[in-house]
């Protein structure tokens, strides 16, 4: 009953004193657009780099030279480029005839300086990869024209070449490059096949590369590179015991004693995702951070507007009080008024994140979006914020004198 | 839980300890200045009884504000008992006397003291507010009080629509929507012209017929003489109480 009467206080106040009400909730507007539109950002920035960095796909990990570890730091990094001898296609067949968990197996190699060259055009910085024909490969994307490298290419070390759509738009702009012929790093290949569009990561074309015969490239480049070995298991409840057969398979083959350091690494999709969210959860944890200590000046400057508040209103305390107000009756309509007074800094705030989430969709390829948890974690942690800081304005106006309260009107 | 007077008791109940709405015995106020205690009332004995109109005069600095204070509950007593419509009321608590503010004194102050930006209609409400009154009860009741003094067609005008006198009749339908045992009115019209001023004067006239209690504070003559008994106060004590001019015989 009191609760719809001092709700209905607040607002008047507010309204009221438009401007200085504005002023007053800047603090708490801040720090919940920061709370909250950083938590947008890392769930959109985490949902992004699961579906596009994370392409390994479902259920998928891959064995490589280094593990994710072995790459935090220079030292250790120098480290296990003397401890881990690079992969071998002899590591890939032999898995490929040992490891029965895993369902499919593939082998690549990748150059990420690749030259190009046909039509007259030139491409540099290109992805030039050596595959193995596998369908898991083509986990992010799919034929689009054409065929991909086969078996027989495989076996044979042909010169064909499997080209993404950004070779096509650079060198075949409105020309159908299947059959046509492409120097790669000075090699003549013929074009087989081109893939379907993948877009960006971070400003980075994922669609600029050239895929080869693994064979064919190791015949080209030498065979001193590790390669890279994907695998992928039978559902997501099968991805740990495949990694762990792949790890004594490989544990076994490198004698390795079993105290002894892995001298590889095995990554899922788990780890790259690992590695980042705690990348991400630093960053959010700093502006979270920063957030509370605006929440918290926020909360000081909406105390000392209820001190003011309060003293502007001692002469309608005194009235109230008169009339047979009890102390928890003021107390509680200076609360819900500096409750609602942070509230609505908290509902601007939110609406400020909102059209800041709105406005970065807009601009990046990242889906953002406002997750429910955090506008409700807003609301609460604003009310709270008004509620905290106004215990002691709304405890001293409770604590007026009536008799003096009403000798002093102005 | 205290009676309530209703509004129908017009009869004039005869004068007697039982039907006293007010009875203090030996009520002192001792004010700490500093070092030094400054006694504003030194043993004011006073009895009132139901449905009286009493005016208390005295030049200021008399004690009359401090005793207008302890009649109303708005402060306790240093020391002496003070009984409101038969409730011990000298010793109790902060909130105890809200309670008691709210359901048995109805209050109309010199400078009408209403929420500026709060329709008549609200302001007269408030006191249900606070007796804990549902909306729809509140608000009939409220306009009943409003229509008592003539103000219903001004229920949603706000104090600074309204003229002195309309300020202050809204006023006093607050004190009496709760149907209170006492009205106590501290110089009501001291902030108002003297046409004004008689009609707020007949206005308490009627209520007084109506059955209410009315103790006056005030330091203007002509305004006491419209009540039926006179208590001087000077120097914290009781200097002179007898009856007026317009005093009836009682039955």
């Amino acid at each position: 009953m009191h609760f719809k009467e001092a709700i209905g206080i607040a607002l008047d106040t507010l309204r009221a004193h438009k401007l200085r009400s504005f002023l007053t909730l800047l603090g708490v507007i801040i720090s919940v657009c920061t709370l909250v539109a950083v938590i947008a950002l890392v769930q959109g920035v985490n949902l992004y780099v699961a579906t596009k960095i994370g392409r390994l796909g479902l259920n998928t990990f891959s064995l490589n030279q280094f593990s994710l570890h072995d790459m935090t730091d220079r030292q250790r990094f120098a480290r296990a480029v003397h401890r881990n001898p690079p992969l071998r296609m002899a590591d890939y067949d032999f898995l490929r005839r040992n490891a029965t968990l895993p369902i499919a197996i593939a082998a690549s190699v990748a150059n990420n300086s690749g030259t190009l060259k046909a039509q007259g055009q030139e491409m540099d910085d290109l992805s030039v990869r050596g595959v193995t024909p596998s369908d898991l490969v083509m986990e992010s994307f799919h034929v689009a024209q054409g065929r991909f490298i086969s078996h027989f290419d495989e076996q044979h070390r042909t010169q064909v070449a499997f080209i993404g759509p950004d070779v096509v738009k650079h060198i075949f702009p409105g020309v159908n490059p299947l059959g046509r012929h492409i120097l790669v790093n000075g090699s003549q290949f013929r074009v087989i096949g081109v893939a379907s569009k993948q877009g960006n990561v971070f400003g980075r074309s994922l669609d600029q590369f050239v895929m080869m015969p693994i064979s064919t490239f190791r015949k080209l480049n030498g065979k001193q590179a590790s390669i890279n070995i994907s695998f992928k298991a039978g559902g997501s409840a099968m991805v740990q015991p495949a990694m762990d057969q792949v790890r004594m398979l490989m544990r076994a083959r490198r004698h390795l004693a079993y105290t002894a350091k892995a001298n590889f690494g095995l990554i899922g999709s788990t780890a790259v995702m690992d590695l980042w969210h705690s990348i991400t959860g630093a960053i959010a944890a700093v502006m979270v951070g920063v957030s509370v200590v605006f929440l918290v000046v926020g909360g000081i400057v909406i105390m000392n507007i209820m001190l003011a508040a309060v003293t502007e209103r001692t002469y309608e305390v005194g009235i109230r009080k008169a009339i047979g107000a009890r102390r928890t009756d003021i107390l509680r309509q200076f609360l819900v008024e500096s409750a609602v007074l942070s509230t609505t800094g908290g509902v601007l705030g939110i609406l400020a994140a909102w059209l800041f989430t709105l406005l970065a969709g807009r601009l990046t390829p990242i889906p953002f979006s406002l997750p429910w948890s955090a506008v409700i974690m807003a609301l609460l942690v604003s009310t709270a914020v008004g509620l905290f800081f106004g215990i002691y304005p709304a405890g001293k106006a409770a604590k007026l004198d009536p008799i003096v309260a009403l000798h002093s009107e102005t | 839980m205290p009676s309530t007077l209703t509004q129908s008791a017009a009869a004039h109940p005869p004068e007697a300890a039982a039907s006293a709405i007010i009875r203090t015995e030996d009520l002192w106020k001792i004010y700490q200045m500093g070092v030094e205690q400054v006694a504003a009332l030194r043993g004011v004995n006073l009895q009132i009884a139901r449905n009286e109109y009493v005016a208390i005069m005295g030049p200021s600095g008399s004690g009359k504000s401090t005793l207008m204070n302890l009649i109303g509950c708005l402060d306790s007593p240093s020391r002496g008992q003070y009984w409101l419509n038969g409730q011990q009321v000298s010793a109790m608590p902060d909130d105890d006397l809200a309670y008691i503010r709210n359901r048995e004194i109805g209050f109309v102050f010199q400078t009408f003291n209403l929420l500026p930006r709060a329709t008549a209609l609200h302001n007269v409400e408030l006191p249900l507010i606070y007796a804990g009154i549902g909306t729809e009860e509140r608000a009939q009741r409220a306009l009943e009080a409003l229509r008592r003094v003539d103000l219903e067609p001004r229920k949603n005008h706000r104090p600074n629509e309204l003229s002195g006198g309309q300020r202050q009749r809204v006023a006093i339908a607050r004190a009496l929507v709760t149907r209170p045992s006492l009205i106590l009115a501290d110089e009501p019209t001291g902030n108002l012209d003297s046409t004004t001023s008689k009609e707020i004067m007949i206005l308490f006239d009627r209520l007084w017929e109506e059955g209410n209690t009315i103790v006056l504070v005030t330091h203007e003559h002509d305004i006491a003489e419209y009540a039926h008994r006179v208590i001087h106060i000077r120097d914290g004590q009781v200097a002179d109480d007898k009856p007026t001019a317009r005093a009836r015989p009682r039955a």
